[in-house]
């Protein structure tokens, strides 16, 4: 269920090719800024799994200087179901 | 009914958090009034334009609290029922200390730097005119809800919003900016209504793209030699 | 709009949210595109029309008309950013009184003729002119706002064609002390910094000029700054409060033409508090004096030359005991304490300081001498071409760098160099194929000797291109009758019907802007190339295009063979040569239409621009061997030029006790052709005023709003007041900005100029105000 949004700074130099690396990477939308080297990622997975998944990727890309985690959404079960969703803040 | 879920919208306060602990740390700020030295006394000062770039500081920080998901924003229709008419001052809902020792300290505390009041689950407005300090010259308490006599008042519409002279350039100003040195007051910040508030609080030279243009038939609209 | 879909919304919202928090001024494609614009609209790049910052715009143009315009997020200069009269300026091409059709006076009446006609009888009479009466007597006033390639044909036309150098712009009323101070102090021209010096900056230290208003979008760059950064702070050094002022940390007011008297206290004090970089004067400065008491230039045919002496430092240091702080606290009205604490920002050997100004310090009747003082101050501590530390002279019009100074439209310059010296002469006879005495070596006019002349008789045709002098020269109540008489022939090229089509006999339409290919100059030396985007209406055409088809009328086809459709391209590559080496190369044209503009010197080998001048870890041009190399010089040494202070002309008496200052608004762009043609901007400023200092209006009974009449010794103009409003002036000062060609200030200023500069003094002369 996650939908959440980041502030990615690419490493020097590298903001195009970074934009192009997240443009093939799954449950990612970018939208890089028109003058500065700076991008916002917006991530949209299907539950915890894919959340993790995604994490790993989006960690290993090695044009990706920094990642800062901005805002998340998530649907939450209510009590009866004794199940709720843990998510680190990062 | 059977088992449901229950949508509830933000788990992360990333955001939240920095933004109540910024709110906690507004009253430790330095009073956005007063500190900078007046350019001229009494005899002459430029009411417009130099509001704006006192609250600069903090129009960086406005931003952070857009997306706090505290709730208590104020919305436009909020903004103008308290008003008589658009232009209006608007009146106080909320008990007030009638004879204050020092009237603009008194609701400068939080009328002057803003903050989340939860007793009201509101963000105090800014206000405009942090200069005038003689408040309840003009603004008063609500103490009753009905009429003395009957009324056929009807509140004037408010100005038309997003006029734009090409498609894409700044809106004009649809209101007179008298009385109204703060942009940010109501373009920016939590108090401010949702629905006029601006993209960017953080480029305060607002009148280098923004000028009045109230749209009044008494204006000539085209110059002529 | 389904749940998920506005989750992601909100949540891309607050992360550009928190990017803009970090970065003020970030622009993502979304502030920009989608819902604000229909679909199907082409953009395109151009530099604004307006003022000297330069703006990147991008103009959208759908089915052959300009529709909307933004900024380019691609510009290094307002990376996307514009102002209001940048945004809506392509609405005046659809104002309905646009000049359309060439008007010839016929009898007291101006009659349509076709455009072949119209030029057939200004080359006729140009050239009977000459004829008759001799090559100095026909003349061209160009501007600031012309393109280079318009600018360039007319140099070659009236210096290498004719062989007259009856050639000057209005650039002489705005830029010309600055112009002056640079050679005097550099030997060079135009700033060694670039906007970047923003960026680095710790203090921004503004001298009589009301920069949130006229370079607003580089303001808006110093208000980012000091948001962004904790160290950086804004002074406003200014004769008036304005918008400036409230939004800088500290606003000084002086008293007008005190600023001489400030800027040697302030060099006073870096040398008796030890805060000059010894090491730096020795090596790279050299002190010299002028002469004094030198003139207003108020009488007709007054000329001045100065004369250098040169002197050494312990006589420059015993000549600034003269301005002690205390001591000339009566004389600027600023405390000693003011002064000091000025110092101690341009002293302090941890702050970056650049200073900026504009019309306060050039329109002054000791302009150059202004600039010369404020060169003297950062180069005492050694504050000059490094980023963020250094003197920034702020240029008014769009291309008054690429065009009036950097070709040379003036009556003393060439593309390179000057009339006077033999090598450029001999240079510009090369290039422009003409023989090498054809080219006149005496420099004739300045621009207001040259509407003095018209008066007198003495210039019997005068062409005027891209400029309003009835609105914008001095002295208006002189100049407007001078053009009146029957004696000159006046033909005047604009977009739009001005006083001065008013006294035209030839009108000759022309196309704005971006009705026509063109390239510009900014004040940072960032040339612009722009490609056409709509068609002119009606006959209107480009003035270069009139330019070049005048000149074959006359006989100089084989000088000008450029091409109808490319002219502005060829005109540009042969305009280049003149400016080939590492001092001043200007970008090749592929270059120039790739990239949102390119400041020169550009270096062919590495594709990179000089942005820091003279200093050899920036600028290639340098002598590897010295660290600082003024190499304007032939020493290589910038000059310190002892200034003394020395009063105005007229200053307020017992009967015009007021003084006048007159200048712009945000809203309205000089004399108002085009700006008051916009009706948003009409809307929100729809006539002039005159600004009165509340104490002062008391006295004299006014309130707000009242018709009063201004008096000056020269004219009358009637004026509504206005009392804190947009501007707050001093006691004893009023205001009055200029863009109004019915409430005419100019009737009422002085046409007294700066000795070295020739440029006109519109912030300084004597009136009396009285209720009507």
């Amino acid at each position: 269920m996650p939908v959440k949004s980041y502030i990615a700074f690419p490493r020097v130099g590298m903001k195009e090719q970074l934009i192009e690396v997240l443009k093939k990477t799954p449950h990612c939308e970018v939208m890089p800024a028109l003058n500065k080297d700076v991008l916002v990622l917006v991530t949209d997975t299907a539950d915890d799994q894919e959340e993790e998944a995604l994490r790993q990727i989006l960690y290993g890309i090695k044009e990706l200087a920094h990642l800062n985690l901005v805002s998340g959404y998530s649907d939450k079960i209510n009590q009866t179901d004794e199940k709720s969703s843990e998510h680190d803040n990062e | 009914m059977g088992r449901s879920n229950v949508i509830i919208g933000f788990w992360i306060v990333l955001l939240a958090a920095a933004g109540l602990i910024f709110i906690t740390s507004l009253s430790e700020e330095q009073s956005l009034t007063g500190d900078k030295a007046e350019a001229t006394g009494p005899s002459g000062s430029l009411p417009v334009e130099e509001g704006v770039f006192r609250l600069s500081g903090n129009a960086v920080e406005f931003m952070r609290l857009y997306n706090s998901g505290i709730q208590g924003h104020m919305d436009i229709n909020g903004y103008y029922s308290r008003r008589a008419f658009p232009g209006a001052p608007p009146v106080i809902p909320h008990p007030v200390e009638e004879f204050p020792e020092n009237m603009g300290k008194y609701c400068l505390q939080c009328h002057g730097k803003g903050g989340y009041v939860a007793q009201l689950s509101a963000f105090a407005p800014l206000t405009p005119h942090a200069d005038l300090i003689n408040c309840l010259q003009c603004h008063v308490p609500v103490k009753t809800s009905g009429t003395f006599a009957a009324s056929t008042w009807i509140r004037p519409a408010a100005p038309e919003t997003g006029r734009q002279a090409l498609p894409g350039s700044p809106p004009v100003i649809p209101h007179d900016l008298q009385m109204r040195s703060n942009c940010l007051s109501c373009h920016g910040g939590p108090s401010a209504p949702v629905e006029i508030r601006v993209s960017h609080p953080e480029r305060v030279n607002c009148l280098q793209c923004h000028v009045p243009n109230e749209g009044t038939s008494n204006k000539n609209t085209i110059w002529t030699r | 709009m389904n749940r998920r879909h506005f989750l992601k919304k909100a949540a891309a919202a607050s992360a550009m949210a928190a990017v803009a928090a970090m970065l003020p001024g970030v622009l993502f494609a979304s502030d920009i595109e989608s819902d604000h614009f229909p679909p199907g609209i082409d953009w395109t790049k151009a530099p604004c029309r307006f003022c000297g910052v330069g703006c990147g715009i991008l103009v959208g143009v759908q089915n052959g008309k300009a529709v909307a315009v933004k900024g380019d997020p691609n510009s290094s200069v307002n990376k996307g950013m514009l102002c209001v009269k940048g945004y809506h300026q392509t609405m005046c091409i659809s104002s309905a009184d646009r000049l359309t059709k060439a008007l010839v006076k016929k009898h007291g009446k101006y009659v349509e003729t076709s455009m072949e006609e119209a030029l057939d009888l200004v080359a006729a009479k140009m050239k009977e002119t000459i004829d008759r009466h001799g090559k100095d007597a026909v003349a061209m006033y160009t501007s600031g706002q012309s393109t280079i390639p318009e600018g360039y044909v007319a140099s070659k036309l009236m210096k290498g064609a004719i062989g007259t150098n009856n050639l000057e712009c209005n650039a002489r009323l705005c830029m010309a002390s600055a112009v002056a101070g640079f050679l005097t102090t550099f030997g060079a021209d135009e700033p060694m910094g670039c906007y970047e010096d923003i960026d680095h900056a710790n203090v921004f230290i503004l001298w009589g000029n009301n920069m949130a208003e006229m370079h607003p979008v580089l303001f808006s760059r110093l208000l980012d700054k000091r948001l962004t950064r904790k160290d950086v702070s804004i002074i406003d050094l200014a004769t008036r409060t304005t918008r400036t002022s409230k939004a800088a940390d500290k606003s000084i007011l002086f008293k007008p033409q005190g600023d001489l008297a400030i800027a040697n206290a302030i060099c006073y004090e870096l040398i008796n508090n030890g805060w000059v970089n010894k090491s730096f004067v020795e090596k790279h400065v050299v002190f010299r004096k002028g002469k004094t008491d030198i003139g207003y230039g108020l009488e007709d045919k007054f000329a001045f030359k100065d004369e250098a002496q040169p002197i050494d430092f312990e006589q420059y240091k015993s000549f600034l005991e003269d301005y002690r702080p205390d001591k000339v606290e009566a004389l600027t009205g600023v405390s000693a304490g003011d002064i000091k604490f000025l110092a101690s920002l341009y002293g302090n050997p941890n702050k970056k300081v650049v200073s900026f100004w504009c019309m306060g310090m050039n329109q002054h009747t000791r302009g150059t001498w202004m600039n010369n003082l404020v060169y003297n101050i950062h180069l005492l501590t050694g504050k000059i071409s490094q980023p963020g530390n250094g003197p920034f002279s702020l240029t008014g019009q769009p291309s008054a760098c690429g065009t009036a100074r950097e070709v040379g439209t003036f009556t003393h310059k060439l593309p390179k160099g000057v009339v006077t010296n033999k090598k450029h002469r001999e240079l510009a006879a090369k290039i422009w194929k003409v023989p090498y005495d054809r080219i006149p070596d005496k420099p004739t006019y300045h621009a207001t000797e040259m509407f003095r002349a018209v008066d007198r008789g003495e210039i019997k045709f005068i062409w005027i291109q891209a400029t309003n002098p009835l609105v914008s020269l001095p002295k208006t109540s002189r100049y407007r009758p001078g053009m009146q008489k029957k004696s000159c022939f006046i033909v005047v090229s604009d977009v739009f019907p001005t006083p001065t089509t008013d006294v035209a006999d030839v009108i000759l339409p022309a196309a704005w802007h971006i009705e026509k290919s063109g390239l510009y100059g900014n004040s940072e030396r960032r040339t612009q190339y722009w490609d056409r985007m709509t068609d002119a209406p009606g006959e209107a055409m480009p003035d270069a295009w009139m330019t070049i088809e005048v000149a074959r009328r006359m006989g100089y086809g084989d000088l000008f063979p450029y091409s109808k459709e490319k002219h502005h391209e060829e005109i540009y590559n042969e305009y280049r040569q003149f400016h080939a080496g590492k001092q001043h190369n200007m970008a090749p044209l592929a270059i120039l239409k790739k990239r949102s503009g390119v400041i020169w010197p550009y270096i062919e080998e590495t594709g990179k621009s000089t942005l820091w001048r003279y200093n050899s870890k920036y600028d290639p041009a340098c002598d590897p061997d010295k660290d600082f190399d003024f190499y304007g010089n032939a020493d290589g040494k910038a000059v310190i030029w002892q200034r003394p202070y020395e009063a105005a002309p007229e200053m307020p008496d017992n009967e015009y006790p007021f003084w006048l200052n007159t200048g712009r608004v945000i809203e309205h762009w000089h004399t108002g052709s085009m700006t008051r043609r916009i009706p948003v901007l009409h809307q929100a400023v729809p006539h002039a005023y005159v600004e009165l200092h509340p104490d002062d209006a008391r006295q004299l009974g006014i309130v707000n709003g009242q018709k009063v009449k201004v008096i000056s010794r020269r004219g009358t103009t009637i004026l509504p007041a206005s009392i804190n409003e947009r501007g707050l002036p001093a006691r004893g000062q009023v205001f009055v900005p200029f863009f109004d060609e019915k409430m005419l200030i100019n009737d009422v200023t002085l046409d007294a100029f700066c000795p070295i500069s020739k440029e006109p003094d519109y912030k300084k002369c004597a009136v009396r105000i009285e209720k009507l």
